[in-house]
């Protein structure tokens, strides 16, 4: 392993650490009553008492820090206002159907996005180029609720085709038949996503790929009179995914915002759904524990694509020698 | 003073870009709209006896389900949007402006560690950090302008940042240290004006997205509930059943999203007819 990817996975390890003193010091940093906050005033004062002493609020602030860390590496976020089971319990319920919403759109993000921003940079200011920035440039700067609105005027109400919202119809079902059913429910969702994550592809791939043509090497491939097609794929194509998937990496991060609204729309049963829930549940232990949640997922998608990149870079796999 | 080349082509060249033009015209009615709602509409408040009206000569964008007039509406969302993004702006200009010019400027441990902070900042999921923050300290419209600003500086800091390190290895940086000029005045002076231009850019991008983390908030039910944003009117249509519900009143949703959407795209053409009159190289 390369120097490269150590400083990565120590900036990953900072990261974490930085979303968790975030989460802690916003409840204690606020004017309101920390102790009301943090604590469901709903409960009877022992219990209420005892939860006090659990998340150390009678001790000093650093000392509450350290508590709290011990808590968070036991896998302990507190318990959720609203059902009273513990906020770990919630959230994995939850993780599932979120990365199974993320995979498929990130899957087909790639899959559509490379092709067409290697077609268009090849046939740079064509017809075929001009059109696939137009839709580009709209789709990056898409509200998803307005997306996610068409989509369901059109499909869900004047064609109604497809399902409205949730993740399957209840009861589910078994085998093939649940499958189909989720997919179903998966499409208008998956879709939304992927317009402005597959644009964002089609931009960094269209522009790596322009400024690799440029390259001598690329010339000298061509001058030696080998076939262009050949030269696009072998030779420019894998210098021109490495932006790309970098790019990807940074997505993740705005891709789960946009999963918030996304899953908030179509009621899908995910992270993002609960987010929205406990926002108007002023469920303040889940929310906390999402976003920990969704930072961590951030990081880990980080980590698999810098293993990406310093597999499509020998440089960064080589360099900097043994570490 | 003589102007420098790269001044002398801007205006004529930004005026050559269609979009860019048709961005800035865009930009500037938003702005003049949001400044004199008062003076454009009414404050839409009560309810009115016509209930989901179509668009008509009376009502050009229809009414909502309490009969109110969805035109109004988004004349006083405009107010909002253009207040909450010049909010978002100043502070991610007083952060990240700074931030990026020191870890640019400075090579050593204190550059190190700044830039870090933004590569951490940048990956974080700041959608869902911004939401925990409204909800604890309260969704008033002044709360959320600052912490969707609080979170906007990285992307400002990275562009100034990388601007700075190309800049501080130029000569006349060099001989403004040799001149024995103060580290801050070669910084907020001598780099920073000539840097302004990519800086600029990277500003309409935030004024951009700003108004859509804005808007997300408000349909997830964490804007001002006392305030009319573009945002809020989506979230009472959804909420009314205005998407798959019959009778189905589509205006309702569809004209406040096409507002959202031109005052991002009318930012994003104007940031990028900007960044093309800078760079002519890079139009070919």
């Amino acid at each position: 392993m390369g120097k490269y990817l150590v400083r990565r996975l120590l900036k990953s390890l900072l990261t974490v650490f930085i979303s968790i003193t975030l989460t802690f010091l916003i409840i204690r940093l606020m004017p309101a009553d920390p102790v009301s906050l943090m604590v469901d005033p709903k409960l009877s004062p022992e219990v209420q008492a005892e939860m006090r002493r659990g998340f150390g609020l009678d001790k000093p602030v650093p000392v509450q820090f350290v508590i709290y860390i011990g808590n968070l590496l036991k896998g302990d976020l507190g318990l959720s206002f609203k059902t009273r089971e513990p906020v770990t319990t919630v959230l994995m319920q939850r993780l599932p159907w979120t990365l199974l919403l993320m995979f498929t759109t990130l899957v087909s993000s790639l899959a559509v996005g490379i092709p067409v921003g290697i077609a268009a940079a090849k046939r740079r200011n064509s017809h075929f180029d001009r059109i696939v920035n137009v839709i580009v440039t709209l789709s990056i700067s898409i509200f998803i609720p307005f997306i996610s609105f068409a989509f369901l005027y059109v499909f869900g109400y004047l064609l109604g085709i497809l399902p409205t919202g949730g993740a399957y119809t209840p009861p589910p079902g078994h085998g093939f038949a649940y499958f189909l059913d989720v997919a179903r429910h998966a499409v208008l969702p998956t879709l939304t996503l992927f317009l402005g994550n597959c644009a964002t592809i089609i931009l960094y791939s269209r522009n790596s790929m322009l400024d690799v043509l440029k390259e001598d090497y690329i010339r000298t491939a061509a001058a030696k009179g080998w076939d262009d097609r050949y030269v696009t794929r072998v030779h420019a194509l894998k210098n021109a995914l490495i932006p790309t998937v970098t790019i990807t990496g940074l997505m993740m991060g705005s891709m789960i915002g946009g999963a918030i609204m996304t899953e908030t729309i179509y009621a899908w049963p995910g992270v993002g759904r609960l987010i929205y829930d406990s926002v108007n549940a002023m469920d303040y232990p889940v929310l906390q524990g999402a976003f920990l949640l969704l930072s961590v997922t951030v990081v880990v998608m980080n980590i698999l694509t810098d293993l990406v990149v310093s597999k499509l870079d020998p440089r960064i796999r080589l360099g900097g020698g043994k570490a | 003073m003589k102007r420098s080349p790269s001044k002398r082509g801007f205006v004529p060249a930004f005026k050559k870009n269609k979009l860019g033009m048709v961005g800035l015209v865009g930009v500037a009615l938003f702005i003049m709209v949001g400044l004199a709602a008062p003076l454009l509409a009414a404050y839409p408040k009560g309810y009115g006896t016509e209930l989901y009206m179509k668009p008509s000569l009376l009502h050009p964008f229809g009414t909502d389900g309490l009969g109110l007039d969805i035109l109004s509406q988004i004349i006083w969302g405009a107010r909002t949007s253009i207040y909450v993004s010049f909010v978002a702006v100043l502070l991610a200009f007083a952060i990240g402006v700074p931030a990026g010019l020191v870890s640019g400027y400075f090579k050593g441990w204190a550059g190190g560690v700044i830039d870090t902070l933004i590569d951490v900042f940048l990956t974080l999921p700041i959608l869902p950090l911004i939401i925990v923050i409204a909800a604890v300290i309260g969704s008033s419209i002044g709360n959320v302008a600052v912490v969707i600003g609080l979170f906007s500086w990285p992307s400002l800091a990275r562009v100034t940042r990388n601007a700075t390190l190309r800049v501080s290895e130029m000569q006349f940086v060099e001989a403004a240290r040799c001149l024995g000029i103060k580290k801050r005045a070669i910084l907020f002076k001598h780099i920073l004006i000539v840097i302004i231009g990519p800086i600029l850019v990277n500003l309409t991008l935030v004024m951009a997205t700003s108004v859509l983390s804005e808007a997300g908030l408000s349909f997830l039910g964490l804007g001002d509930p006392t305030t009319w944003s573009w945002g809020t009117i989506i979230k009472k249509a959804w909420d009314a059943g205005a998407v798959i519900d019959t009778p189905n009143p589509w205006w309702w949703w569809f004209s406040p999203s096409m507002a959202i959407i031109l005052y991002v795209v009318c930012f994003n053409s104007l940031g990028n007819a900007i960044n093309d009159a800078l760079n002519p190289k890079s139009r070919d």
